[in-house]
């Protein structure tokens, strides 16, 4: 039970007074997903008519691998916000959120640094 | 009896009720460093103030030439010589402040071209001394009540005025004729409250639910009445109770009188605008208890609309359709909702229902409560104010006028803190509260908890409901009148004989129904009682036996006392103040009421 | 972790059955939510079988009856009668509503639920307790601030000024929007939830107001404003036909407008 007014209650830590960044970064990450989605449906479709070193002919082109960086960097940083916003809504517990938040930061960075890692890989002619 | 435990709280000022007055009175105290608390039995913004619609009136001049002295004209003319005129000058002149004040705490008043607030016509607002029907009613859409409580609310949370949400007013902690407090029940835990201070102010509103069919909220049934008249103090002309002309046929629901203020009008069942033979300057904008006699009156010579004849044509359906979503908006919701209506193609079904009464509990024009005593008629009562409809100033008299009342919240709100500012001194000390002041209303509370006698709560509020309804209705005679005082006497010797289903205290339902309806049926007592012995025609008392104003034996206010126990009322009377407040103006003497 | 499954004690159990009086005609059943707190038991789902012959159009009309007639102790809040005090809000066939301006012929099906307000703590019967909700109106500051000093008649404001604020003042506090609120159902302490929203922007868009950035600064927050998902259930249940999620939308457009 607690003793707090409900006037404290409802107000509780105040207003962090941001938000409207972290908003409208999703707003211009989904945006910029639009084209570079259709882009990359497009890629894969062409990928798979391609041999080994088609593809790696491909992706060595630097417009492809430059799109296929952003297409990748901004679909985790996508991802990392929408489930960073799922964990926000339904976990409580102060150390599983925090384990929870730290988790989805690290699975989505690794990934995306191991894939743009590899991209970056091919496409400078390591293959 | 239970043992029943009080928790005790200390104010300089406690308001009873949070509706306009309410609100306004307990927001000035706050703002004289006076500590305040308001207790209110519903949360402030479901207080009846918020269903009032067509607007406030003050003569601000927005839609071409206006004065307050107009306004003072009408209001003595629209009261039938019976409201008091120093108290009416008061009104008045102070009303255009009033008005800036609600609209500089942020009420989103409608707007006139140049940016200012929208006025319209209402009943009985005349320009000149009666020549002509003039705008002087500032306006929210339909929705001025809910734009002033609303913020009002918001004004008093900016002033940390303490609120009691919940609390359920009791009765009055008197003490040898001195008011010291009172007493409340919590609902939300079912907890007893104790609370003392310098001085109580009741803005508990009218007892529309004395009567069958009412515009008025369910929870109108005038608790600070009630609890007056168990401390044993008289009410004032109760016997003139409004009937608003446009009620919604079967619900009741009120259709504003702004609907005829931006030129709708009444017909009957010949399609006749039956109005321009009863008022030929005002016509439809006569005032409420004109119109009200007039559609009556139609209908009882068999020009009812309707397959049983039994009501009235409002009609809209000539207005364009941007005028009546900008300016009449609820309306229109509620006729679609209550009579299945589209404005703008049909007529409303329409019919006079109990709208407002202009008894109450009697008051100076400081708002505070005054008695007769002896020979002096203006006793002040120490320690208690009324305000806003449960008090009787009496600025309206016989009859009010439309738009008059959300008015009357805010100047005698405003009169009453500005009182209790003079004349308290915060935090001084206040006498002991003995246990005996309290064990009265304590038995009270304890008896109805426990009644088991033969009649529910429900039954014997239909009963006292229809009585009030056939018996005290917009035209009366003595012989309906004295049916109706016998029927009410029964009515009240049958409480003893109620029955409370529910014993528990948290959130009783039934047993709060059940005083309420005992506050309802000492005023309505009073009410019938009161109209049998005024033996005139008076604004909304219209007496067929007795069709003519009387000004030699009855101008002059009721007084009407009921001993509770016993049932019995004890009738007198005080003279209406015929004098002004200041030398600005000389009073106005009565004359024939012509429109 | 979020608490999908109610505690035990809250779980409905049982409940009483009221047939209909014989000789009833046109009868409905109406399937009550009951709490008595007295009594220390778990709530129940009393079903009441109504004439509707006897009682008026709206399931304010049937409760009304019920408590008149049939059950005494049944408790709800009710006041105005005509949709405008806010006072009788509940859950009525699956949806928020006022109980006062809802038919009972608009309820699909014969056996009609009627259950308080979802996700609120219950006083009694139908009856929410609403403190939070009132305080979150309390903390958005409802009131026009100014500090140029006041005219000596009104602040002047044009139609068009006006004119934003319809749809808005219009709120009665209802409290029907922010219960059907999912996100205000599992972060009621920290989102400030559709309708106190509103009311900020109210506040926000009013040309006389001179504290709009400090309002915005306010509500700004991860919490108290973007816990709002544009799930429009708020919309969809305004009895008032209002729309705060549309409101909600606008506060976010100022907030961009604000840094762009």
């Amino acid at each position: 039970m607690s003793f707090r007014t409900p006037l404290s209650t409802a107000r509780g830590l105040g207003s962090a007074k941001h938000g409207v960044g972290h908003w409208l970064s999703e707003r211009v990450a989904a945006v910029a997903l639009v084209p570079l989605v259709i882009w990359g449906a497009y890629s894969v479709i062409l990928l798979a008519q391609l041999d080994y070193y088609g593809a790696v002919e491909w992706i060595g082109n630097p417009v492809n691998a430059t799109l296929m960086i952003l297409t990748i960097a901004i679909s985790f940083m996508h991802m990392s916000a929408g489930v960073r916003v799922i964990v926000e809504d339904y976990i409580y517990g102060h150390l599983t959120k925090a384990a929870a938040l730290l988790l989805n930061l690290f699975i989505c960075g690794l990934a995306g640094a191991l894939a743009i890692m590899s991209i970056l890989k091919v496409a400078l002619g390591g293959a | 009896m239970a043992t029943y435990e009080f928790i005790d709280h200390k104010f300089d000022v406690v308001v009873v009720g949070a509706g306009g007055s309410g609100l306004r009175a307990a927001l000035g105290c706050a703002q004289a460093g006076l500590k305040t608390a308001c207790i209110t039995k519903v949360f402030p913004t479901r207080s009846h103030t918020v269903a009032a619609q067509g607007g406030i009136s003050a003569s601000l001049g927005n839609m071409g030439e206006d004065d307050w002295r107009w306004h003072m004209y009408d209001t003595v003319k629209g009261s039938d010589w019976l409201g008091d005129q120093d108290a009416i000058e008061y009104l008045c002149r102070n009303a255009p402040a009033a008005v800036y004040e609600l609209e500089h705490w942020g009420v989103p008043f409608s707007r006139t071209e140049d940016g200012k607030i929208y006025q319209r016509a209402f009943g009985g607002m005349t320009k000149n001394y009666g020549e002509a029907p003039i705008q002087r009613t500032c306006a929210a859409a339909d929705r001025t009540g809910h734009a002033m409580l609303h913020t009002m609310y918001g004004q008093s949370l900016a002033h940390q005025t303490e609120f009691f949400i919940e609390y359920f007013a009791l009765d009055l902690i008197m003490d040898e004729g001195v008011c010291r407090g009172v007493t409340a029940w919590k609902l939300d835990d079912g907890t007893l409250h104790r609370f003392q201070a310098q001085q109580v102010i009741l803005a508990t509103g009218g007892y529309g639910r004395a009567y069958f069919s009412a515009t008025s909220a369910h929870t109108c049934t005038g608790d600070g009445g009630g609890m007056a008249l168990r401390a044993g103090l008289p009410l004032q002309d109760m016997e003139f109770v409004q009937f608003h002309p446009t009620g919604i046929y079967g619900s009741g629901c009120l259709i504003t009188e702004g609907a005829r203020g931006e030129g709708g009008y009444l017909t009957n069942s010949e399609g006749e605008r039956f109005m321009e033979r009863y008022a030929p300057t005002v016509k439809d904008l006569a005032p409420r208890d004109m119109v009200s006699r007039a559609m009556t009156m139609e209908i009882r010579e068999g020009r009812g609309v309707g397959p049983k004849k039994d009501h009235i044509f409002l009609h809209l359906d000539h207005l364009d359709p941007k005028i009546l979503a900008e300016r009449l908006p609820g309306i229109s919701e509620s006729a679609k909702i209550f009579a299945g209506v589209d404005v703008t193609k049909e007529p409303i079904p329409v019919l006079p229902t109990v709208h407002y009464n202009m008894g109450g509990v009697p008051t100076n024009f400081y708002s505070e409560v005054v008695t007769k005593a002896g020979r002096d008629p203006d006793k002040v009562v120490p320690g208690l104010m009324a305000v806003g409809e449960a008090a009787c100033v009496s600025v309206h008299g016989a009859n009010r006028l439309g738009s008059n009342s959300l008015i009357d919240l805010v100047v005698f709100g405003r009169s009453a803190a500005l009182r209790c500012a003079d004349t308290i001194k915060a935090g001084a000390t206040q006498v002991e509260l003995k246990p005996h002041m309290t064990d009265g209303h304590l038995a009270r509370l304890d008896r109805f908890r426990n009644a088991s006698g033969g009649t529910s709560t429900a039954e014997l509020r239909l009963e006292m409901q229809m009585a009030m309804q056939e018996d005290a209705a917009v035209y009366r005679t003595s012989e309906a009148l004295a049916s109706g005082v016998q029927r009410m006497n029964a009515v009240s010797a049958k409480r003893p004989d109620l029955k409370v289903t529910d014993r528990s205290m948290i959130w009783n339902s039934d047993l709060m129904e059940t005083l309420e309806l005992d506050n309802l049926i000492g005023q309505a007592v009073v009410t019938v009682t009161g109209a049998h012995n005024r033996t005139e025609s008076r604004g909304a008392h219209a007496h067929e036996n007795f069709p003519d104003r009387d000004d030699k034996k009855w101008m002059k206010h009721t007084l009407a006392w009921f001993d509770d126990p016993t049932g019995k009322v004890k009738i007198d009377f005080r003279p209406v103040h015929d004098y002004t407040m200041t030398n600005d103006i000389a009073p106005f003497p009565p004359k024939a009421r012509v429109y | 972790m979020v608490q999908l499954r109610l505690p035990k004690n809250s779980v409905p159990k049982g409940g009483k059955h009221f047939p209909a009086p014989p000789g009833a005609t046109k009868v409905k059943t109406f399937k009550v939510y009951r709490y008595d707190p007295d009594s220390g038991m778990n709530p129940s789902w009393d079903t009441y079988d109504v004439d509707l012959s006897k009682c008026g159009p709206m399931v304010l009309d049937v409760l009304i009856h019920i408590k008149n007639d049939i059950d005494p102790t049944l408790t709800f809040r009710r006041s105005c009668r005509e949709g405008i005090c806010g006072s009788c809000a509940m859950n009525i066939a699956g949806r928020n509503t006022l109980a006062c301006i809802h038919g009972h012929e608009e309820c699909p099906g014969d056996k009609i639920s009627i259950s308080p307000l979802p996700h609120m703590p219950v006083v009694k019967d139908l009856v929410p307790d609403l403190t939070l909700f009132y305080a979150q109106y309390a903390s958005v500051e409802p009131w026009l601030k100014t500090e140029t000093p006041e005219p000596q008649k009104e602040w002047r404001q044009s139609p068009e000024d006006r004119e934003k604020l319809d749809g808005l003042y219009e709120c009665i506090l209802c409290a029907c929007c922010s219960t059907s609120c999912p996100s205000y159902w599992w972060n009621q302490e920290k989102y400030l939830g559709p309708a106190a929203l509103l009311h900020a922007y109210r506040w926000i868009i009013d040309s006389r107001d001179e504290a709009t950035g400090a309002r915005l600064d306010d509500v700004e927050d991860p919490f108290k404003l973007y816990r709002c998902h544009t799930i429009m259930n708020c919309a969809q249940v305004c009895p008032k036909g209002l729309n705060p999620a549309k409101a909600i939308a606008e506060i976010k457009k100022m907030l961009v407008d604000r840094v762009v």
